[in-house]
Order: C-alpha cells, then structure tokens, then sequence
C-alpha cells in the first residue's frame, strides 16, 4: 500500500513521446512541402505523423482512471488539458487530411490552396502538440523537476528530434533516401547541451529542492537511465552514426534517437514523483505499508 | 459569504493520529488513501537538549488553487466560500490536478477510478457542524472556521497568534494556517 | 446525509455508550437501525472527551462487526494449540465446564481455580463475585503493573489514592512516567487547556515523549532508577526548607525522623544512579514545591520498575504530604470511596471467602501489601474512616507469575484450572517464556475473548464476548472513584456472544450460586447500584439517557472532618501500616532490577539499559493489531535507539535489529532517534501478528516481536510490597538481525 498520491503512469510518458514526435511529424510535413517542396518527406511518414497522436491520444484516455468517460476533458476551456486535447484532436485532423493530398485519387488532391492552408494548420497545432507536453510539465511549480520554461524546450526539442528521426526513417524504409542525417545530428547536439545545461541550472538552482531531483540525475536513482541511456544511447551513438560519411546502419541511429526520446519522457515523468515534500512527508511516507504486507491480504 | 479556513495549532498537537483515522472512517476511505497524514519533524538536537513538532495535513483550499485550473472536465471546483471540491460524476481520473497540487491533497482512488480529496467535509459544514477531523481531536489542536466573520474562534485566533502557512512562495494562498511555538 | 448514510432517516435511535478500547473510557454516540450500528461519535456532552474520539474510539462500530471478531463457543477437538476447534452451544460449554471445575474443586481443593484478567475492561467484581463464593482466593490481574501497588502504598500512608486531579485550579504537574500524549488523550487535553493558563509541566521519563515535548523541565532518567530520584526531591524539599510547615504540623506524624532518614540522599549522590545532573534533579523538585497546589500524576512506569517500585512509589507519596498538596484546592484530591452508591466491592462478596482460604492465595506470603494480609488491615482502617473499602478485586489479588509457577510445579499446591478473560498474558504479562509453559501445560483452560489471540488459541474452550456497545458500563476508575458515568447497551450481543457478566453468572447457577445472582442481566445490577442514589427513574436505561452521571458535590479538606484513613489519622511519614506489615517505615534507596552498580559482569554482557511503554498510538496493549484501519499506521514493531549507539552497532533507521536479555530475545526495526539516551533502548511491547495463524508453535508469532519476551518476573526482580515485575529499567543488548533471521 502506497499512500495513494503518486504520479502519471507510464501510459502517460508513452502519450508524451507519440503525441510530440507525431505532432512534430505533422508540422515537419507541412513545412518541407511549403518551404522546400514536397519531397522531403514520404507520404507515408506524412500519415504515421497524425496515427501517432492518435495512439498518444489513445495512451492519454487509457491512462483515465474513467477511460469511458474521456470526452469530458474536452470541458473546461481555462485548463491546459483540455486546450491540449482540442489542439491535438485539431492536429489528428489537420495531419490526416494534409497527408491524403498525396493521394492523387482523392478529387481534392489537386487543391492547392487547400493543401496550403492545411500545411499552415497542420504546421501550427503539430509545433503546439510537440511543445504542449513541456508547456504543461513546466506549469507545475510543485514538481521541481518540472518546474520552469526549461523543459519546454526540451520537450519541443525531442519532440523535432523524434519527429526528425520518424520522418527519416520512414523516409528510408519506404522512400529509400535520408535527408536529414545533418539536421538530426544538430539537433541532437543541441539535445546534449541543453540537457547539460537543464541539469546543472537545477543542480544549482533557486530552490534546495530543484536541486535534490536534479541529484538523482547526476548520481542517484536516475543517473544510470540519464547518462547511458539519454546522452550516450539515445543521443552520442546515433550522432556518430549520422556524422559517419556513409554508412548502413542509418535506421540504426533513428530508431536509437527514438528510444532516447522515449526513455527521456519515462525519466522526465517519473521524476515529477518527487513533489516539493512538506515537512516531514518522507519520513511519514516511508514508515506506511508498500502494499504487499501480509496484514493488508490476510486481514479483512 | 463565508470564507472557511482551518488552524492547526502544532503547539499542542501530539501527533496521535485520530484525525486522519476520523476522516478515514468516517469518509469511508480505502486504507491506502489519507487525506490527512500528521508528519513529525524531530526529535530534532542532541539529547537531552530536544525538540519535536507534528505538523497535521489536509487540504489547503487554497484560494489560487491550481488543482481547479488543472482540471479539464471542471470536475474540480472552488465553491464560493472557497471550498475546494471534486464532482465525482465529472471526474475522469486525469490526475492533472494530482500533479498540480503542491500539496499532496489529491488521491487517485483506484476503485472507482476517479480522484479524491478533503472537502473540508462540506455535507457536515452546510448542516452547521464541524468537520470529522476537527470534531474527534482531543487536543482541539484544529480549529475550523469562517474566516469572514471577524468574530469566529478561528478569526480571533488567527488574530491573536502568530501564524504561517506551507509552502507560501508558490502563489497558492492556503487556507490553512499553522501556529508553530 | 453523512457518508452515504442518512441519520436523520426513519427509526434511526441515538444511544448514549462508551469506548472502551482505554481506560479513559470517552463518551461515544451511537446511531441504532434494525439492530445495525451506522455511525459512532463522540459524545459532546461527555466530561472526559467532549465529543472527541482517538484513532482507536473511531473503529468502534468497525470492532464491533469484525469479520475475524469470535462470534460461537468453541471447544477444542485437535491437540492444544492445533487450532483445531468444534462449534458448541452455550449451554454445552456451560455445563461442560461445570462440570469440570466440580471435579477439580472436588480433587483439589478450590483454590486449584485461577482466572487470569488485564486491566479494567469488564465487570470484574462479578468475576470476584464468582470466585469468592466458589471459594478461590486465586484470581489477578496484571493489575500490578498498573496502578494498584501505588493504590495501596498510598493509602497505607494517608488513607487513600489520591488519584483525582483538580487541574484546573494547578499551577504545577508532575507526570511520573506517564506519557498522556500517547496514553491519555482527554488527560493531554487538559494538561494543554491548563498550560496556556500557566501550569508547569515537569516530565519524568527516560524517553523524550510527545508529552515531554511540551513540557517545561524533562528529567531523562536511568530507566528504573526512580528510587533515587525521588529520595533526593524529598531531600531537596526538606533541606531547602520547601515544605509545607503548617500542613505537616496539623496533619503529619515522623517529620523529624522522616528528615534525618533522607539526609544522605541528595541529588549529588542520586546523579550518578539516574544520569541526571544535580541542578536538574534540584530544579524538578523546587519548581514542585514552590508552585503550589501542584499534582503528582500516576503513570504506570513506577509500577513496572520491579524491584524499587514499591520504595518510589512510597517516596513519590510522601512528596504531595510535604508539600501539603494532598485535598486541597488545585492538589491531588482524597476523595474516598463512593458514599451514595453500591461500590464494586460491595458487589465482590468478599466477605463468603473463608479465611482459610484466603491464607491460601498464592503469593500473599511474599506480597503482602496486595494481598489478604496487607489489603486486610488496609480495608479494616478505611472502613473503620470512609465507611467502605478499597475494591478487592485487583487491590489484593494472588500473584501472577506466582500462580504460573504453581502451574508448572505444582508447588505450593497444584494449579489445575485457569479462566483468562478480557487478558492475553502472552503478550502483556511478564517473562513470555513462563507463561507459555504455563499455558501449555494447565490441564484445563477456559478463555472468553473478542478474538482468537495467541492466549485464547491454548484453551480448551474459547468463549465469545460481547463488546462494549453490546453491553453497559459503569465507569468508576476501578470502582474507586465517588463518582460514576454511565453508559447504555447499543445492540444485543451480535451472533453467539455474551457479556462476561453472562458468563459468570450462568457458571456461578450451574454451581450453586443461585440466591447470589438475582440480577438476570448488567442492566438489572446497574440499577441496583445506582438505586440508592434516589434519581426518578425506573431503570438504569432511564438513568443513563435521562442524567448519565454523579458527580457528588466537591469537598476539599476533607480529613479536617474525618482525619486520614491511617493507625494515626494523619499522614503517616514513618508509616505503621508498612512497618506492620514488614516493610521499612520510611523508603530506602532501592537500585534498578538489574543495574550496571550491582552487577557488572552483566552488564559487560548486556551493557544496555531496556524499558518499554504501554502508551503507544495507535494500539492497546495487545490489541487492535488486527484491525487494518488501525494498522496501517504504524503496521511493524518499532524500538528507540540513539543514533550514536546505532550507528557503533551498524544500525540504521528500519534495519531489523535483536533486542536480547537473560530471558530471550526478540526483533523490532531500529527507530534511530536522539529521543532516548545512548544507553538506553525503548521497545514497543503488546506486539503479535494476528495476519498469521495462531497455531503452535508460532501461535501468530507471539515470541517474535513481544517486548514482554525480555522481561523479568524472577522473585528477586519483583517487588517485595506489590509483588510488581520488571518491566523497565533490565539490562539488554542489541545487534542487528542478519538477512535470515531477520527477514
Ligand atoms: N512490557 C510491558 N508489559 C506491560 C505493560 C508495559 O507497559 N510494558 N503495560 C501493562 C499494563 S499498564 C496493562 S493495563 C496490561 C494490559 O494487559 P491486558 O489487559 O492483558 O491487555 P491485552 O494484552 O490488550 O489483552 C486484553 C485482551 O482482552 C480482550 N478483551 C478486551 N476487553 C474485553 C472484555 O470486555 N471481555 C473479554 N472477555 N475480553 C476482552 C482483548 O481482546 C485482548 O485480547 O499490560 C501490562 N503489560
Ligand atoms: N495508546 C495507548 N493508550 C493507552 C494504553 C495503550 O496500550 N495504548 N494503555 C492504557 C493503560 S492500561 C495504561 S495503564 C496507561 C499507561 O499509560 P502511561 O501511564 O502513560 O504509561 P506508559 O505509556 O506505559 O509509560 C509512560 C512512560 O514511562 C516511561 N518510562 C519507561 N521506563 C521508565 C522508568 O524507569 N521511569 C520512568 N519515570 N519512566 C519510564 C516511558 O518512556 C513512557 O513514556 O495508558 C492507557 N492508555
Ligand atoms: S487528532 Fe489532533 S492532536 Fe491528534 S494528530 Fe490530529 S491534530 Fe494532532
Ligand atoms: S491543497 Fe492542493 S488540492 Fe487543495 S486546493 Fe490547494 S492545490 Fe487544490
Ligand atoms: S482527475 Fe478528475 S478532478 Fe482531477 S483534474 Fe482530472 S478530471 Fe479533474
Ligand atoms: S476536513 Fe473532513 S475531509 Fe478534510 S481532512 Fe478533515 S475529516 Fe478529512
Ligand atoms: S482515548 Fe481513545 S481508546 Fe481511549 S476511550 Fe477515548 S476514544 Fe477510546
Ligand atoms: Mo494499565
């Protein structure tokens, strides 16, 4: 028995990861076709953009303690969430409808300006549901971790990578070209600094409390899942693989850029676990029952 | 319009426990959910030179609350005498508003799938008694009040006594205030 | 509507009972439908608790329809201890038992019947009832770690326990061993209403409690070494001239002498036996004697010091006849016994039991101030003062560890038969060890229970009691105070249960006892009780739904009209009733049970010092571990351990740690606090694990985690007056459990 106040579950870090790389994925598509044509991206990486919102979506409602109930998030207009799910359910739409211009037997396929105006659309609401997830952890000034403008554009930035790399990916199983091998290498540079940067500002940050979650990044709980998994597997090594001239294992380096993307938002969720503890909590916390004491079943 | 407000005065508080089982019992509450867990802080020096304090939690019903903010369904909701609530029906068990409250007030119930929290036990407050939790302290150690009425208990307490409140930096304006010795 | 439950619904009724899971015995509510129990509260217009209710007060209605609650007679068909039991009728366990006991007396002689009860839970005059009349001086209680020796020093010296406090008139309190912020909730209550009007608080106890954290002087001492702190307050007192001087010349006899005897000790010579500094010792004492009226509060950690119980509790008394704080405004009132209605000991019979038979209980040959002798001669004077008697039953009883001792030997006499009620002394008894091979090995044991607990699991029949709301009560601090509260019957025993009152009764017919029991149920004897207090009503109902209480009108001073209820009639500062009876006159310094001074070959072995408390939140004694609302919060056994001795013995906080004496050993998590001196280690004590089965040789792991494993009962540990054992103040050592042993 935990003392019932814990975090989001993983259905929720796995929501993050779908919603902002699809959503990222939806904007990417609109812009390579309005800036620099149409071939940047496959058609297909054009639909998997918006199917991947959905399954975020589909993560978000199973994560529901009332999954039947899930339209009533769609109520109240002054909440984050709710402006998060208009966006995103905008997005799936936006994505959907972008991606069928491809298909050249649909009768509006030759619609230009309504390709473009979707291509805005789609730009717009994908850049808000692959920066939301930041925007909304960001908010919360009881999860130190979480707390601050930070973590927007980490999100934002993983969000681009992942999308990036779905994109290329995609591109090279069915369009059998990469084209954003440079682009993704940049990004994931930036993807180590910046979450240097994010983890030092914490370490010496404002408040004591910033700093103790920020610890277990460095060397506590998280520390193994920070280094080795976010900087060194899901960030260096599909670096150097994208840096190498030629080579064969590019699928390789994208699907790593993923599982990066993935095991970041899990790390980053699971770190809201450490609210700021009022004075005493822990203590009283870790005297309670975990929940599979012999009392708890034997008992009635 | 009433504004109600708690007073947990920790100078007397002996951290014996009967008001989180009160509100347990008495809400009907799974084991594993409290709404309001007595922490203590201490003994704190070296002996024989020592100190200890029980610091009683609940709901801040905060005046800013973000958990109000954070719900998309608008199952959670402020009352006009600044009670924090949640509508089961429109609850959805989104938990958003169990990331927002810096407080730890907010406690998914997996059973039925939606979050709870103290309402400050609003069905008894509008039939003119006192909460569960206030009523079973032997120590009176929690004072409930109306803080709009210059003349309650709590008002003149809160008048007279020095008070804090937890965690004030956020913005959050509890309503429940702590008298420390 | 509260909780889905409507109580302003139709045919809900409003009965007015108690809670009886302490002996504060709060005023609960309860709301009544067909029979069911919806709702309990605390009863606002009750004096102790004023609608308040502790954690425990609020599972009342939970305790009461607990599915693992004992609900049939059971009889046992497998091995002792095999949990192998048949459902029988009442009346078939009735007459069964009967039926035996005949047959034992017939054999044996009656005092081969001993009945074994806890501490104030049940009506136990009707127990007393029972024996007098079956003719066994041979029941107890293990009443004498808790109140009753300091009941009958007290009133050896000045004629009665001045047990009732008048706090609200207080400007000093001295809580001797007592931690009401665990123990006493409604007590804590008052303690804090009084310090905001400036009452001093002075805590006297080895652990840095929730009490002590409020109050103004702690005096951390030796565990055990009471007896020396209290011989150098009365030095202080007395050598600073602190005393009151005109109450001791109006009302005092054997100032002079009582001074010269305390001469040497002084708080130079009592620092080093209690760990305390001088100055400290000093300051207790005159901040006592200088903010008058002051108390002294009873707790039960004096009478669990063995050895020196009874000489600290003798000196503690004569510290209020010093200091004049004995019946005055504000002091610790004598208020006698009840004059205006039938006492529990008017309804003991005592006066059936043959006095050949008394001669025969067991231990009175050693501790006479609790038994026949000495609560003879006790009771003849205060009659002879007040009118009435202390209540016998738990004021003179046979000696607990001295009745096991004759189960297991047979010695002085065999001990064949044993009825545990409302007890489970595997847990809350001394040295565990004995009194397992006790139970094990008595040929014929009864046990009337609410659950199936390590005790109860060695009987031959287990027999199901009904629980407070299933039963009324009078409450009247052992049937000693001058007033009484009453309380009301909310259900019939649910299932097969029955009031204890029942058993006895329905045993007491089927041996002959007809003409003694008129009153059919509690009800019936109530009224009879309460009758004589003239009140308009026609049934002990009415009286409790209609007054609920008396409370005679408050005399102070009263010896100035009746004198003290001693030889003398005053306050006897060099008492003949002690000396009488073969005890110094005057207390003499007496070391801790087992000490570093006097043997330190054991302490090499065990070099620290145990205590332990009842008081502990959220259980009773023994109780309550059973109940998962109640559990949760504090679900393992925990010990106190300064963190310096912690961490020399590579323990930390949670880590399972043995904790071992002479007489066994058991494991607790290490609470790692600065709250106990390094030397010393504090255990939780009721501990078993009702989640296992109570079935030999685990018996729901009742050796496991039970501080009373560590305990002493050997003769030269107890002591020599009140016949109390060692609980505190033993020798120990402690050592962190490995993976295997310690799980
Ligand atoms: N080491 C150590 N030992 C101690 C103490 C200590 O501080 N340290 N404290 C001592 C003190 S102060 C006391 S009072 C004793 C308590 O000792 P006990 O009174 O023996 O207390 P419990 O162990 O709780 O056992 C009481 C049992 O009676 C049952 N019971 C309760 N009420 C009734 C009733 O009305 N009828 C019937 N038939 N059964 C009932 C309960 O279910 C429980 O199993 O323990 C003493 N033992
Ligand atoms: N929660 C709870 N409340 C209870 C009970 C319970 O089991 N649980 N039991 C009830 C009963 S039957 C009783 S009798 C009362 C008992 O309640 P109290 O009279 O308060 O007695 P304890 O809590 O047993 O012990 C009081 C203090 O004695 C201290 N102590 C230990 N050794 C020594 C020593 O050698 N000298 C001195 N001076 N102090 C020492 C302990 O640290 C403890 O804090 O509580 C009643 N209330
Ligand atoms: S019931 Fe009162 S004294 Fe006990 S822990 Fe709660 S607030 Fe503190
Ligand atoms: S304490 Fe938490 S749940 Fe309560 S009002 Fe404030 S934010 Fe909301
Ligand atoms: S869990 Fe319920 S109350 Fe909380 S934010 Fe979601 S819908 Fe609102
Ligand atoms: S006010 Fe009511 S709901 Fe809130 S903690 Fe107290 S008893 Fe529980
Ligand atoms: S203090 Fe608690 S256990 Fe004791 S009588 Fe009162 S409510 Fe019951
Ligand atoms: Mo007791």
């Amino acid at each position: 028995m935990k003392h019932k106040e814990t975090t989001w579950g993983w259905m929720l870090a796995v929501d993050f990861f779908f919603a902002g790389m699809g959503g990222a994925m939806i904007a990417l598509a609109g812009i390579s076709y309005l800036f620099f044509g149409d071939a940047l991206t496959a058609t297909i990486g054009n639909f998997i953009g918006p199917i991947f919102v959905a399954m975020g979506a589909g993560f978000l409602v199973l994560e529901l303690g009332r999954p039947l109930q899930a339209w009533r998030v769609f109520m109240n207009p002054k909440a984050i969430l709710t402006f998060g799910a208009w966006n995103m359910t905008l997005a799936i739409g936006f994505g959907f409808v972008f991606a069928s211009f491809r298909i050249a037997s649909l009768p509006w396929a030759g619609w230009v300006w309504a390709q473009q105006i979707t291509a805005v659309s789609s730009i717009i609401t994908g850049l808000i549901v692959a920066t939301y997830p930041g925007v909304l952890l960001g908010r919360h000034n009881a999860r130190p971790f979480w707390t601050g403008p930070g973590i927007v554009s980490l999100f934002l930035l993983s969000s681009l990578l992942t999308g990036l790399a779905a994109h290329d990916l995609a591109n090279s199983l069915f369009a059998n070209t990469t084209n954003f091998s440079k682009l993704l290498a940049g990004l994931l540079v930036l993807q180590v600094v910046l979450w240097g940067l994010y983890i030092y500002m914490k370490c010496t940050g404002t408040t004591n409390r910033e700093a103790t979650i920020a610890q277990q990044w460095v060397n506590g709980d998280f520390a193994v899942g920070f280094w080795a998994i976010l900087l060194g597997l899901g960030s260096l090594v599909p670096l150097i693989i994208y840096l190498l001239p030629s080579n064969p294992i590019m699928t390789l380096a994208g699907i790593l850029v993923l599982l990066g993307g993935a095991w970041m938002r899990w790390m980053v969720v699971k770190s809201g676990e450490y609210r700021t503890w009022l004075p005493g909590e822990e203590f009283y916390l870790s005297r309670l029952p975990r929940g599979d004491e012999e009392f708890l079943k034997a008992l009635k | 319009m009433a504004r109600y407000a708690m007073v947990l005065d920790t100078r007397i508080c002996i951290g014996c426990h009967s008001c989180t089982v009160a509100c347990k019992i008495n809400n009907d509450l799974p084991v594993d959910m409290i709404y309001n867990p007595v922490t203590t802080i201490g003994p704190t020096g070296v002996y024989p030179n020592l100190h200890m304090t029980h610091i009683p939690l609940l709901c801040m019903h905060c005046d800013n609350p973000p958990c109000v903010d954070a719900c998309p369904t608008g199952a959670s909701q402020q009352r006009e005498d600044g009670i924090v609530w949640v509508e089961d029906e429109k609850c959805v068990g989104c938990k958003a508003c169990v990331m927002a409250c810096p407080y730890g007030a907010r406690h998914p119930n997996l059973e039925v799938g939606i979050v709870q929290k103290c309402n400050f036990c609003m069905d008894l407050v509008d039939a003119g008694e006192e909460p569960h939790c206030v009523k079973t302290c032997h120590q009176r150690a929690r004072i409930f009040g109306d803080l709009d009425d210059p003349n309650s208990e709590i008002s003149l307490l809160l008048n007279s006594e020095r008070s804090v409140r937890l965690l004030p930096e956020l913005g959050t304006e509890p309503y429940v205030f702590y008298i420390m010795d | 509507m509260i909780n889905g439950v409507n109580l302003n619904q139709d045919g809900v009724e409003i009965k007015k009972s108690v809670c009886y899971f302490c002996h504060n015995n709060c005023g609960l509510l309860a709301y009544v439908k067909d029979g069911q129990v919806l709702k309990v509260e605390g009863d606002d217009s009750y004096p102790v608790n004023q609608g308040a209710l502790c954690s425990r007060g609020n599972i009342n209605h939970l305790f009461l329809n607990h599915p693992n609650r004992l609900n049939h007679p059971l009889k046992r068909v497998g091995a002792r201890g095999a949990g192998e039991w048949e459902q029988i009728s009442w009346e078939q366990a009735l007459d069964e038992i009967a039926a035996k006991l005949s047959e034992l007396k017939d054999e044996f002689g009656a005092e081969t019947l001993a009945t074994a009860g806890g501490t104030l839970r049940t009506d136990d005059w009707a127990r007393r009832r029972f024996m007098n009349l079956f003719g066994s001086p041979n029941g107890f209680h293990n009443a004498h770690l808790c109140w009753i020796p300091t009941f009958m020093v007290e009133t050896a010296i000045y004629g009665w326990c001045p047990f009732e406090i008048d706090m609200g008139n207080s400007r000093c309190i001295v809580l001797w061993g007592q931690n009401p912020g665990a123990s006493s909730m409604p007590e804590m209550r008052h303690l804090s209403d009084a310090k905001k009007n400036g009452l001093k608080i002075i805590v006297i106890d080895p652990r840095f409690t929730e009490t002590a954290a409020k109050a103004d002087l702690w005096l951390p001492l030796r565990p055990g070494s009471d007896s020396a702190l209290a011989l150098a307050w009365l030095n202080v007192i007395i050598w600073e001239g602190l005393y009151d001087q005109q109450f001791i010349e109006n009302c005092c006899v054997g100032f002079d002498e009582l001074a010269q005897h305390v001469r040497e000790y002084t708080p130079e010579w009592a620092a080093p036996l209690t760990w305390l500094d001088p100055e400290l010792i000093r300051a207790g004492a005159r901040m006592y004697a200088t903010h008058k009226p002051g108390n002294i509060q009873w707790g039960t950690a004096v009478d669990q010091i063995g050895k020196p119980g009874g000489a600290t509790m003798h000196a503690r008394a004569l510290l209020r006849a010093l200091t004049g704080n004995l019946d005055a405004p504000g002091s610790d009132l004598l208020t006698g016994p009840a004059q205006d209605f039938i006492t529990d000991e008017e309804m003991e019979a005592n006066e059936w039991l043959p006095d050949e038979q008394k001669a025969k209980q067991l231990g009175s040959d050693k501790y006479k101030l609790t038994t026949w002798e000495g609560y003879g001669r006790i009771a003849e004077i205060t009659r002879s003062v007040w009118g009435k008697a202390p209540t016998a039953e738990w004021m003179c009883e046979a000696h607990p560890p001295t009745v096991f001792n004759a189960i297991i030997t047979g010695q002085p006499y065999p001990v064949k038969a044993l009825i545990t009620l409302a007890t489970n002394p595997i847990n809350s008894y001394g040295q565990t060890s004995q009194v397992i091979e006790a139970l094990r090995k008595v040929d014929f044991h009864v046990s009337m229970e609410y659950w199936m607990t390590p005790t109860a699991a060695l009987a031959d029949y287990v027999l199901p009691a009904a629980s407070t709301l299933e039963r009324p009560t009078i409450t009247s601090t052992y049937g000693c105070s001058d007033f009484l509260l009453a309380s009301q019957r909310v259900v019939q025993p649910l299932h097969e249960r029955r009031t204890d009152y029942a058993f006895w009764r329905e045993l007491a017919l089927r041996m002959g006892q007809e003409e003694m029991w008129p009153w059919e149920n509690l009800e019936e004897a109530n009224y009879y009780r309460i009758y004589p207090l003239q009140y308009d009503v026609n049934s002990y109902d009415e009286f409790v739904e209609r007054y609920r209480f008396h409370f005679p009108e408050r005399e102070y001073y009263k010896y100035g009209r009746l004198g003290f209820a001693t030889p003398s009639g005053r306050v006897e500062l060099v008492s003949n009733t002690l000396a009488e009876l073969g005890y110094p006159a005057m207390p003499t310094y007496v070391p801790p049970a087992e000490n570093e001074v006097d043997d330190p070959e054991l302490a090499q072995e065990y070099p620290l010092v145990l205590t332990s408390r009842g008081g502990i939140m959220p259980y009773h004694h023994s109780e309550h571990f059973q109940i998962k609302e109640i559990r949760f919060l504090s679900h393992e056994p925990h010990a106190q351990i300064n963190p310096e001795t912690a961490s020399k013995l590579g323990i930390q906080e949670g880590d399972w740690m043995w904790i071992e004496t002479k007489r066994g050993r058991i494991r607790q998590k290490a609470e790692v606090t600065q709250a106990v001196h390094p030397k010393v280690i504090a255990t939780e004590r009721g501990w078993w694990y009702p989640e296992r089965k109570a079935i030999e040789p685990d018996l729901a792991g009742c050796m496991e985690s039970n501080g009373n494993v560590l305990t002493s009962t050997a003769e030269e540990h107890c002591d020599p007056m009140g016949g109390s054992w060692a609980n505190r103040g033993l020798l120990c050592k402690v050592y962190k459990t490995n993976g295997k042993d310690g799980m």
